[in-house]
C-alpha cells in the first residue's frame, strides 16, 4: 500500500499543475498583505466576517492566515481542492492509463484507496501552503502582535487575543478549512470513477459545490441547508471575530464525516464492480 | 488436467441491446501462438478485456492458467497486456512510467527485467523524454517494455501494430518474432490475416462476437482454395463456371472473377473456359489466408443459425 500511495503521489504532485498552484497559493497571500496595507487603517464599513478579519489584520501578522483561509476558501481552494479530487482516477482513464494499472494488477479497492489520500494530501498540502504563506508574508509586514477586536456594532464586547492564542487558533482553523475539503474529496472521487473523462469530474464537482453554496444563501430552505456540505464551512472564523469555539465547527466535522462514509462507500463499490472501458 | 494457459468457455458480453461477444468458447495451450481474427467490431478488445479482468462477462468464464479471472486476479502478474493502445502518464519520461507502474504493485525495481526489456523495445534515450513526445510507434515499444518487465509466461497483444506507419508496423512484428522464438505463449488480436499468418501458428476467426472457425494457421489456409481468373466476358463466364462441377460459389470480384475449387485443379477452369470460346486473361490462386478469412467471415453470414452450436470448422463447405 505505501509503494501504491508513493507512486501515486509521483503522477499526481510531479506535474506542471503542481508549480502554477503553488505559486498561486504564495502569490495570492502575498498580494492580499499589500492589499491590507495599502489600506491601512483607513475606517471602512463593516460587513462579514471576511471584511471584519481583513480590518482587523494589520494589527497583526498572526491574523492574516485567517484572513486570508477566509477569502480563499470559499472559491479558490475549493476550485483546487475539486481538481485535485476529481483527476484522482479520471486522470489515469484519460490519458489511457488505468487498464494498464489494473492489468499490473493493482488491486481497484486499494488503488481507489491510495488514489483519495493522495488527493487528501494534496488537499491539506494546499490549504497549508496559503496559510503559511499568509503567516510569512503577514509577519514580515505586519509584525508579532497581541490584538484587540472591538465590539461589534458598538454593543461592548470586546477582547484581546494573545500571539498564543492566535497561533493556536490560525492552526485549528487552517485544520478545519483542510479538513472542511473532506465531503468535496469524496464527491470528487465518485466522480471520478463516473467518468473517463477529468475535466468532466472536475467540473461536476465543483459545479456541485457551487449550487450548494447557493441554496446555502437561501434562508427560506430552513434547516435542510444544515446538510449541505458547504453549510459550516465558515464556522472556524468566529474564533477570531467572536472568542468563541463554535458548536458549529463540531457540526461541520460530522456533516464531513457523513458525507464521506456515503460517497466514499458508493465510490468503493462502484468503481470495484465497474468495467474499465478507458 | 490439460496445461491450458487460456479457457474461454461460453462467453457473453452484451452492452444494452448489443452483444459484443456470443457464446465463444477457445483454449490456449502453452507455447502456443494464437491469432484473433477478426473484422473491426468483431468483438476481440471486448473479450481481450474480459479476460484481463477489466470487463465483466455478461455470461460465462474466462480463466488464467486454471484459475476463474477476477478483476485484479494474482494471475494477472503471470500475463503481460497490451489492450487497445498503449498509454502511460504523459508528462513523465518512459523510464519513470515503467517504473512506477512496476512499483505500483509493491514490487521492487531490481526484481524487473529492465535491462531485457528495454533491449526488445530498442528506445535508447528517449526513454529518458516525457512520453507526451513520443510517436504512437514509440508508446507502442514502451507499452513491450512495460509488459515484458516481469516476464510473463502469456503475452496477450490486441492489434499490437493499429495506427502505427509501415515501418513501425515491421518494428513491432519483428519484436513479437522475437518472442514468439523464445517460445512465450501469445494470444495477439489482428484485423490483419498477414500478421497473422506471419506470427501465429493457430488463429481463431471471431466475427459480430461470435467464433467462426478456429485452428492452426495452415489448416485454415487449406480449408478454402480459391482462384482469380479475368476474361474477356465475365457474364458468360460466370454461366460456364457455374456449371462446372469442381467449381464452388463463384462470383463477380472487380475485373474478373474468384471461386473456390472443389477437388479440381486450376487447368480444369482454364479448360473450360478455352473450350467456351473465351479469351483467357489471367488465371492465379488467391490462396492466401486473407482471402480465406474473407471467404469465412462471409461463410460465417450467410450460415450463422446452422453454425450456433455445430463445429465450425464443418460449416464452412470446404469439402
Ligand atoms: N463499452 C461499450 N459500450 C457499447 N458497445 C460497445 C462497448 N464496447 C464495445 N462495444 C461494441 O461491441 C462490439 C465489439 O467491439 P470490440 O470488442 O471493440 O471489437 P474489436 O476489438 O474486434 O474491433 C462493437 O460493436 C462495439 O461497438
Ligand atoms: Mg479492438
Amino acid at each position: 500500500m505505501m509503494s501504491l500511495i508513493r507512486t501515486e503521489f509521483t503522477k499526481a504532485a510531479v506535474r506542471m499543475r503542481s508549480i502554477i498552484i503553488a505559486v498561486l497559493l504564495v502569490g495570492l497571500p502575498t498580494l492580499i498583505v499589500i492589499a491590507i496595507n495599502a489600506r491601512g487603517d483607513r475606517p471602512s464599513r463593516h460587513d462579514g466576517n471576511g471584511d471584519g478579519l481583513f480590518r482587523l489584520a494589520s494589527q497583526s501578522g498572526l491574523l492574516v492566515p485567517a484572513a486570508v483561509l477566509s477569502v480563499t476558501s470559499g472559491f479558490l481552494l475549493i476550485i483546487i481542492a475539486g481538481t485535485l479530487a476529481g483527476d484522482s482516477v479520471a486522470s489515469d482513464s484519460s490519458w489511457g492509463n488505468l487498464r494498464f494499472l489494473l492489468m499490473r494488477p493493482v488491486p481497484r479497492g486499494r488503488l481507489l484507496a491510495a488514489k483519495a489520500f493522495v488527493a487528501a494530501t494534496l488537499i491539506w498540502a494546499a490549504t497549508i501552503l496559503i496559510a503559511a504563506a499568509g503567516l510569512v508574508a503577514g509577519i514580515a509586514m505586519f509584525g508579532v502582535h497581541a490584538v484587540t477586536v472591538p465590539g461589534i456594532g458598538g454593543l461592548g464586547g470586546g477582547f484581546s487575543l494573545t500571539t498564543g492564542d492566535l497561533l493556536v487558533r490560525v492552526v485549528a482553523g487552517t485544520a478545519y478549512v483542510a479538513f472542511g475539503f473532506t465531503a468535496l474529496l469524496a464527491l470528487g472521487t465518485l466522480f471520478s470513477t463516473l467518468t473517463d473523462t477529468a475535466a468532466s469530474a472536475i467540473g461536476a464537482t465543483i459545479g456541485v459545490y457551487i449550487v450548494s453554496e447557493i441554496l446555502d444563501s437561501i434562508s427560506q430552505l430552513g434547516v435542510a441547508r444544515y446538510g449541505f456540505p458547504t453549510h459550516y464551512l465558515g464556522a472556524w472564523e468566529t474564533m477570531f471575530t467572536q472568542n468563541t469555539y463554535s458548536r458549529d465547527m463540531i457540526a461541520g466535522v460530522v456533516v464531513q464525516l457523513c458525507y464521506l462514509v456515503v460517497f466514499g462507500t458508493a465510490a468503493l463499490l462502484w468503481f470495484k464492480r465497474k468495467d474499465i472501458r478507458s | 488436467m490439460t496445461d491450458s494457459v487460456v479457457e474461454v468457455e461460453g462467453l457473453w458480453k452484451t452492452f444494452g441491446s448489443v452483444s459484443a461477444v456470443e457464446d465463444l468458447s477457445f483454449s490456449i495451450e502453452r507455447g502456443q501462438v494464437y491469432g484473433l481474427l477478426g473484422p473491426n467490431g468483431a468483438g476481440k478488445t471486448t473479450t481481450l478485456r474480459v479476460l484481463m479482468g477489466l470487463e465483466r462477462p455478461t455470461r460465462g468464464s474466462t480463466r488464467l492458467f486454471g484459475t476463474t479471472v477476477t478483476p485484479s486476479s494474482p494471475e494477472l502478474f503471470r500475463v503481460g497486456a497490451l489492450v487497445e493502445q498503449a498509454a502511460f502518464v504523459p508528462h513523465l519520461s518512459g523510464m519513470r512510467n515503467l517504473r512506477l507502474w512496476w512499483e505500483a504493485a509493491g514490487h521492487h525495481m531490481r526484481d524487473a527485467d529492465l535491462d531485457g526489456a528495454l533491449a526488445i523495445a530498442g528506445l535508447g534515450d528517449a526513454v529518458n523524454r516525457k512520453v507526451k513526445t513520443y510517436s504512437q510507434g514509440m508508446k507502442q515499444r514502451l507499452g513491450f517494455a512495460r509488459l515484458l518487465l516481469g516476464q510473463p509466461e502469456l503475452l496477450v497483444l490486441d492489434e499490437p501494430t493499429n495506427g502505427l506507419d509501415p515501418g513501425e508496423i515491421r518494428e513491432i512484428r519483428e519484436l513479437i518474432g522475437r518472442l514468439t522464438s523464445q517460445g512465450a505463449t501469445v494470444l495477439l488480436s489482428s484485423h490483419h490475416l498477414s500478421e497473422v499468418e506471419q506470427v501465429c501458428s493457430h488463429a481463431l476467426v471471431m466475427n459480430h462476437g461470435r467464433l467462426i472457425t478456429s485452428g492452426t494457421v495452415s489448416e485454415l489456409v487449406g480449408t478454402t482454395r480459391s482462384i482469380y481468373v479475368e476474361v474477356n466476358d465475365k457474364q458468360r463466364a460466370l454461366a460456364v463456371l457455374s456449371g462446372l462441377a469442381v467449381v464452388a460459389r463463384v462470383q463477380v470480384q472487380g475485373d474478373g472473377l474468384v471461386m473456390e475449387l472443389v477437388d479440381g485443379q486450376r487447368s480444369d477452369v482454364a479448360a473450360a473456359i478455352v473450350s467456351a470460346g473465351l479469351q483467357l486473361e489471367t488465371i492465379m490462386p488467391t490462396q492466401r489466408l486473407e482471402d480465406a478469412f474473407l471467404d469465412l467471415l462471409a461463410a460465417g453470414n450467410a450460415a450463422q443459425p446452422q453454425l450456433h452450436g455445430t463445429s465450425p470448422a464443418n460449416s464452412i463447405g470446404a469439402n
